[in-house]
């Protein structure tokens, strides 16, 4: 799994302050607002948000299909304001594209139509006929190979389009509701393939789609609205934080929802043995759960240091500081390679507030530390 | 070069009912500049076609004569004179009247004043016509009175094309009575609307006055030389020219054959109108095909702009255009050719001129019907540079 602090994956699409623009003069329309968006080395974006929120746009412009006016984009390493075609081009063959329409070829069979795909690159025949059948065979149409689309159904075609996006490897795949056209079975087929090839080969998946059967395979879920992201959240990690929170019991009396919005904020961190997290005498900035790991408190009282307590998986700390909004009482210093997640001040504050339940927990366990 | 999939001819040829559409478009086009090219090259052919029904190598005309409807004439002495020349096998003087010579059939009721036809007249023992016709009734046209017609003749003559019912007809040439006693075949042009052949004495007969009181067999038309086998007619064309005197002048027939083409051609307008209706026929070609082939883009326009966000590139584009354009031609032009080549036999038929698909004319048109799938797949190609990959999501 990747993780945001600690050592990065390397980011695929790098989008900060990135404005579109529709028509000109009198009738122009900015269609996005200021975007700042990352996406890792195989990680399942899924972008939702009303029409005309502005994520086709967004997506169209990480394809390369339209030029970008104002902000960076990088894609693959690759600057794309003001990119010459040729860069453009060559960024676009890296990336897989599947359409909401299947838009087939009718003259040419599955195989053939996936095979354009491969015609661009350095394939010879028996490796494009290879790829191209496994791909297809993945999806259910190995004994339709020869088929041409008008003897498909709609589902089969919109198979045929993915394996023909797919086919050559790309390292980022866009896609507009890939699955719009497919029972739930199928659906779950190809969602699978997304993230084999994320998890397997790193491949990073960006995809807008109202489908809610398939919103479980996201990373994270990037809403739009009227052309300004307005929340990107870590799926996975949030409900990996979600199950782990409600098994303290600082947290128990909790409703899910609170839980959800409290995960939703935190931050995952790791550290290193002998990285020190907090420092005594300094202002207080976050609170902090332990996932996984071994931390020492130590306390210099002006003569001597001494440890006071270490704390290992499922315990807290670092809250008094926020509750009191005195400066540090103690240093916490990593022993082993430790997981941990952080809430911001602002963040815990608000929690403590809408929760009354939380902040007498809290006040318990500060109680019981004295 | 790797092989890559053959999407201009399996999208040309998916759907048979469209190809059928387009072929036929494209096929017609090919047939207008058929007929345009085929008249022009009537037109041309035909004036020339009694050239090619002569014997020899050499023709030697009038230095005044610039087209073989013109009525200039040259003494008959030069005809003596080159049979005396080396390498000379013989010399056959030919005769001929257009103007004079109007044919008329009595008994026709109404009755008919008659219509001028063309009359060519030889030695009886000069071997100078190709035509069969001619040879086999030799003996009957000795006979005083007699000639042969030409079963190309047009209607207007009133007279059946065949024997014996040609032979029953009462005939008048030129005044006087004449019996048809076969038929041959040369055909008409846009100047005579029929033929005739018969022997030099019979003609001096029929048009006594045409050499101002001499013997009217004293000016001649035109004269073929034939050479003896194994020498060059260039040295013999040499020799000829320099001991005639200067009043005649001495061709190669086939140098002559093209001269009498490229007089009608571009001293006339008739030539350039035949050229610009095949002009006409192009351009309507171009105006078909670009339609075909726009229409055929425009349906396949979200596959197309696929096929960019996939990363194909401007070249490839026009490389499937202009690949299609050339299927285009082909598939059209065998058809068009074809029909071309009946309706060639029927004009034939119906109007006597002489319509000959020549490889050379196949040739020029196929080329024609290329550049013009070409133009128009240019012309439409713009439409496929214009499809928009980002109207895809």
């Amino acid at each position: 799994m990747w993780v945001r602090t600690g050592a990065p994956r390397s980011r695929t699409i790098r989008v900060r302050g990135l404005q579109h623009y529709f028509g000109e003069g009198e009738t122009r329309k900015q269609a996005l607002f200021d975007n700042t968006l990352d996406v890792y080395e195989g990680e399942i974006v899924i972008m939702t948000g009303p029409s005309g929120s502005g994520k086709t746009t967004l997506l169209t412009l990480i394809g390369t299909l339209r030029t970008v006016q104002e902000g960076s984009l990088r894609v693959l390493g690759r600057e794309l304001l003001a990119a010459p075609r040729q860069e453009l081009v060559a960024t676009r063959r890296e990336i897989g594209f599947i359409f909401q329409a299947h838009n087939l070829f009718g003259s040419l069979t599955a195989l053939q139509n996936v095979k354009m795909g491969l015609e661009l690159f350095d394939f010879d025949q028996p490796e494009m006929k290879r790829r191209a059948t496994t791909l297809l065979e993945r999806l259910d149409l190995g004994h339709r190979l020869n088929y041409k689309p008008d003897s498909l159904s709609g589902g089969q075609k919109q198979r045929v389009a993915i394996a023909r996006g797919l086919a050559h490897s790309p390292r980022i795949v866009l896609a507009d509701e890939p699955t719009a056209a497919l029972d739930e079975a199928t659906g779950r087929k190809v969602v699978t393939l997304f993230q084999e090839l994320s998890r397997e080969q790193g491949v990073t998946i960006v995809m807008v789609t109202h489908d809610n059967r398939i919103l479980d395979v996201a990373d994270r879920i990037v809403n739009m609205v009227d052309g300004r992201i307005k929340s990107d959240v870590v799926v996975q990690e949030s409900a990996l934080i979600c199950e782990f929170l409600q098994k303290l019991r600082a947290f128990e009396k909790l409703t899910p929802a609170t839980l959800a919005s409290i995960a939703d904020k935190m931050q995952v961190e790791q550290h290193s043995p002998g990285d020190v997290i907090t420092r005594q005498g300094e202002p207080g900035d976050k609170f902090y759960l332990i996932r996984s790991g071994e931390v020492e408190v130590l306390v210099d009282d002006g003569t001597e240091k001494r440890v006071v307590a270490t704390l290992r998986d499922g315990d807290l700390f670092g809250e008094q500081a926020l509750l009191t909004g005195e400066p540090r009482n103690a240093t916490v210093t990593a022993t082993k390679v430790t997981m941990l997640y952080s809430l911001g001040k602002v963040d815990f504050q608000a929690a403590i507030s809408a929760s009354a339940s939380l902040r007498e927990e809290l006040q318990k366990v500060l109680f019981e530390r004295q | 070069m790797r092989r890559r999939t053959p999407l201009a001819w399996k999208n040309l040829t998916n759907e048979p009912r469209r190809l059928m559409i387009a072929v036929a478009g494209v096929g017609f086009a090919v047939l207008l500049m058929f007929i345009e090219v085929g008249f022009l090259n009537a037109l041309l052919d035909s004036t020339v076609q009694v050239l090619r029904c002569l014997r020899g190598e050499l023709v030697i005309v009038s230095r005044t004569k610039f087209a073989m409807a013109a009525r200039e004439r040259f003494d008959a002495r030069r005809v003596y004179q080159a049979s005396g020349c080396p390498g000379v096998e013989s010399v056959y003087p030919i005769y001929m009247e257009t103007m004079g010579a109007v044919l008329r059939r009595g008994d026709a009721r109404p009755a008919s004043r008659g219509y001028p036809i063309r009359v060519f007249a030889s030695r009886p023992d000069d071997h100078v016509w190709l035509l069969p016709a001619v040879g086999e009734n030799s003996p009957r046209l000795r006979q005083p009175g007699t000639a042969l017609f030409d079963e190309a003749s047009r209607k207007q003559y009133g007279l059946p094309h065949r024997l014996p019912d040609l032979a029953k007809c009462e005939t008048e040439l030129a005044g006087q009575r004449v019996r048809f006693v076969g038929t041959f075949y040369l055909g008409v042009d846009f100047t005579n609307d029929g033929n005739v052949i018969m022997t030099a004495d019979n003609f001096a007969r029929y048009f006594p006055y045409r050499s101002r009181g001499m013997n009217p067999l004293s000016v001649v038309d035109l004269a073929l030389v034939k050479i003896r086998p194994g020498v060059s007619w260039r040295t013999v064309q040499a020799d000829l020219q320099q001991r005639l005197p200067d009043d005649v002048r001495v061709f190669a027939k086939s140098a002559f054959i093209q001269n009498e083409k490229d007089f009608w051609s571009t001293s006339t307008p008739v030539g350039y109108i035949f050229f610009v209706g095949a002009v006409v026929g192009f351009v309507v070609g171009v105006i078909i095909c670009y339609q075909i082939i726009y229409a055929d883009i425009t349906d396949h326009i979200p596959e197309f702009a696929t096929l960019k966000a996939m990363g194909y590139r401007t070249p490839y584009f026009f490389q499937l255009v202009l690949a299609q354009a050339a299927y285009l031609s082909l598939f059209g032009f065998v058809p068009g050719c074809l029909v071309s080549a009946g309706i060639y036999a029927l004009l034939a038929r119906i109007t006597g001129l002489t319509m000959q698909m020549n490889l050379v004319t196949t040739l020029g048109i196929f080329v024609a019907t290329w550049c013009m799938c070409t133009i128009s797949g240019l012309l439409a190609v713009r439409k496929l540079l214009s499809a928009d990959p980002a109207s895809l999501f």
